[in-house]
């Protein structure tokens, strides 16, 4: 991982003057589960509970949270791939949340995922010159020729042969494969691409050149990144600001520098003192959370944390609270603060 | 980062260049039962569609001066009771049984299809309706209803194009569920997604990524219900319900044998038909199964 190069900073200085891309406000996803012999809804698993953030154009907003609070259900919300229960969804200010149809297909065209299986995120059907064309087909009127040339640039741009147009998605590496997914997101030359763990899956010594990679195409194609992962290490070198979810909420959001120079809420600094250190001097001491994740089908009462956190108080588990802005662009949902 | 041993276990070692129905191909062909069934019953197909070249014996007509005869000299099979040429219709007889069984099982399976992958990947409301539907349509008593319409339209229609769509509107149910809950589970996997963030239509989502992936099962379905439907039309023959007496098929064939003097003392009248219907259903099972395996990723043979 150490070999992924740290970001050059011009972006986030630039950042703040930037204009929103992508608003998110009080979103809600809520999967219903059935029952009874009717199968009737007879109770919600609240997957995304209440969340707002922005991300700025140009910008990297990574996200981080144990598997299952949240991540994927948030990305595929906003990607309009699930139909969010509550909330809006606004990208480059207009309202995506309730469009449908033709419009929506529309739409897409700016904002695709890169997604967290490299082995069931390609048909198996296809070959790779079919998955990478699809989008182009679906948007744009080329000629086959165009078409081909078109795919192999875009297969250049992500490292793969030219030799890879005519095979199909068994032939190649998990890395590879990841390649093949992010070509065919880069495809419609989108101002958002969502990348839900999309190193996670690989082995260890590949993950950081997708990582490199995705950092390059960033600057080449101007694009702005929501970055998923379960792990905080992944995403410091990737991100200019860090969100923190714990069971469907944001706790903490802050830059990338401000959160791992002073993690304000409990969870945030149990999930760092978690990451390994290498250099002795640094190592501070492990913060070990009692207890399970509780069920987004049966949340905690007030702060969703309390049932796990040091620092509870009594009225925690009475208010919920809200997101805070703390000290400038650092805000924070805890009593503490 | 933890689930990274597994996923280097799922590449196996495949020849380039080649998609998966490639592969299948290639297994199939070296499946020598599977390959032996496909030239047989080749072979059947031939022959019985080649019928008015290869004898020219007339099938209805009955003939008083040689009425069941013995195997031999110019009845190569022996003539049934009414002196008709038990080849020639046993070749006839093979047009019509093979027709009813394509015809039916492309439309079971083209309804069955259209049915099952509509109701499972759009689900929720869509789906409680087709289903609803098709629970209907699979609890409808096939041989009451068959042999009731049969006898109400008999006369008016062909018998033989009534019995075809009537068997094909009742038989398409389990064919619709099988497909549905393939879709159902197919769709589970994030290219389905991605094939939605790229923009293409449901339907185009359906037709280009679903069926594919699950074609490997409504092949297999395709070849179980040919041969179930083969047995079907042979059965309503047998019984007198199915294609009328005067188009020879191998089931009205078959009903000779009721009388038991033909049972006993004919053999000549009834065996034809019914050896040559077993092995055909046995062929059509092996290739069925050879197919199977063939699309079965983890089978290397
Ligand atoms: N299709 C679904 N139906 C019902 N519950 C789901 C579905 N998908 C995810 N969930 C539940 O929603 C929660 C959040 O899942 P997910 O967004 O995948 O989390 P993450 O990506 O952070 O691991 C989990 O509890 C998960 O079990
Ligand atoms: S609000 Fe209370 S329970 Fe929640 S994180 Fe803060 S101290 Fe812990
Ligand atoms: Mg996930």
């Amino acid at each position: 991982m150490n070999k992924v190069e740290t970001k050059k900073g011009s972006v986030q200085e630039k950042g703040l003057e930037k204009e929103t891309l992508l608003d998110i406000q009080n979103l809600k996803t809520y999967y219903p589960v059935k029952g009874g012999f009717l199968k009737r809804t007879v109770a919600h698993v609240k997957a995304v509970d209440d969340l707002s953030f922005q991300i700025k154009k140009g910008e990297t907003l990574g996200l981080v949270g144990e598997s299952g609070c949240g991540k994927s259900t948030t990305g595929r919300t906003i990607l309009r791939l699930l139909k969010p229960t509550e909330g809006k969804i606004l990208f480059e200010g207009k309202d995506i949340t309730n469009i449908s149809g033709s419009q929506l297909r529309k739409a897409r065209k700016d904002f695709q995922m890169v997604f967290q299986d490299p082995y069931a995120s390609l048909n198996p059907t296809q070959s790779v010159g079919d998955i990478v064309s699809e989008p182009l087909k679906n948007f744009k009127k080329m000629s086959k020729n165009e078409l081909k040339e078109e795919v192999l640039d875009l297969l250049s741009r992500v490292g793969l042969p030219p030799e890879a147009y005519h095979k199909y998605g068994h032939e190649f590496s998990g890395g590879q494969r990841q390649r093949i997914g992010i070509a065919r997101a880069l495809a419609l030359k989108p101002k958002l691409i969502i990348a839900d763990e999309p190193v996670s899956a690989l082995d260890v010594s590949v993950q950081s050149q997708v990582l490199n990679l995705l950092k390059e195409l960033q600057g080449e194609f101007d694009l702005t990144y929501l970055f998923i992962a379960h792990d905080l290490s992944v995403v410091k070198h990737m991100s200019d600001r860090i969100g923190v979810m714990y069971l469907g909420n944001l706790v903490e959001i802050a830059t990338n520098e401000s959160l791992y120079a002073e993690p304000l809420h409990p969870y945030t600094q149990a999930l760092i003192s978690a990451i390994p250190e290498t250099d002795p001097s640094k190592r501070k001491n492990r913060i070990v959370l009692q207890g399970d994740v509780p069920s987004p089908q049966n949340p905690p009462s007030g702060c969703p944390f309390h049932t796990r956190c040091p620092m509870a108080k009594e009225e925690c588990s009475k208010i919920k609270p809200a997101l805070k802005e703390v000290k400038p662009g650092h805000h924070v949902a805890c009593i503490l603060y | 980062m933890v689930n990274v041993t597994t996923n280097a276990v799922k590449q196996q070692e495949k020849p380039i260049n080649m998609s998966p129905f490639a592969i299948a191909r290639r297994k199939f062909l070296r499946n020598k039962l599977a390959m032996v069934s496909s030239f047989f019953l080749l072979a059947v197909v031939i022959v019985s569609v080649l019928a008015p070249y290869i004898t020219t014996q007339d099938i209805t007509k009955v003939n008083i001066g040689s009425m069941s005869l013995e195997p031999g000299g110019e009845h190569v099979l022996g003539t049934d009771k009414s002196g008709r040429d038990v080849f020639t219709r046993l070749l006839y007889g093979g047009r019509i049984s093979l027709l009813v069984g394509v015809t039916c099982t492309f439309l079971v399976i083209l309804f069955g299809t259209v049915v099952g992958s509509i109701a499972g990947f759009y689900g929720g409301f869509v789906d409680g309706l087709l289903m609803r539907f098709t629970d209907f349509v699979l609890n409808f008593p096939f041989l009451v209803f068959v042999i009731v319409l049969n006898t109400i339209l008999f006369g008016l229609v062909n018998g033989l194009w009534v019995l075809i769509g009537v068997i094909s509107l009742l038989s398409w149910g389990g064919v619709a569920r099988i497909v549905r809950s393939k879709i159902l589970a197919e769709k589970e996997n994030e290219y389905i997604l991605a094939a939605i963030s790229i923009g293409c239509k449901p339907s185009k989502v359906i037709v280009k990524h679903l069926l594919p992936n699950v074609l490997s099962t409504i092949i297999v379905q395709a070849t179980v219900t040919f041969a179930t439907l083969i047995v079907a039309e042979s059965a309503l023959g047998f019984l007198g319900f199915g294609v009328p007496q005067s188009i020879p098929s191998w089931g009205n064939m078959l009903s000779a044998s009721q009388e038991a003097d033909v049972l006993r003392d004919k053999p000549w009248i009834w065996m034809p038909p019914a050896i040559i219907l077993t092995i055909t259903i046995l062929s059509i099972n092996f290739i069925g199964e050879g197919l199977k395996d063939a699309f079965n990723p983890k089978s290397n043979r």
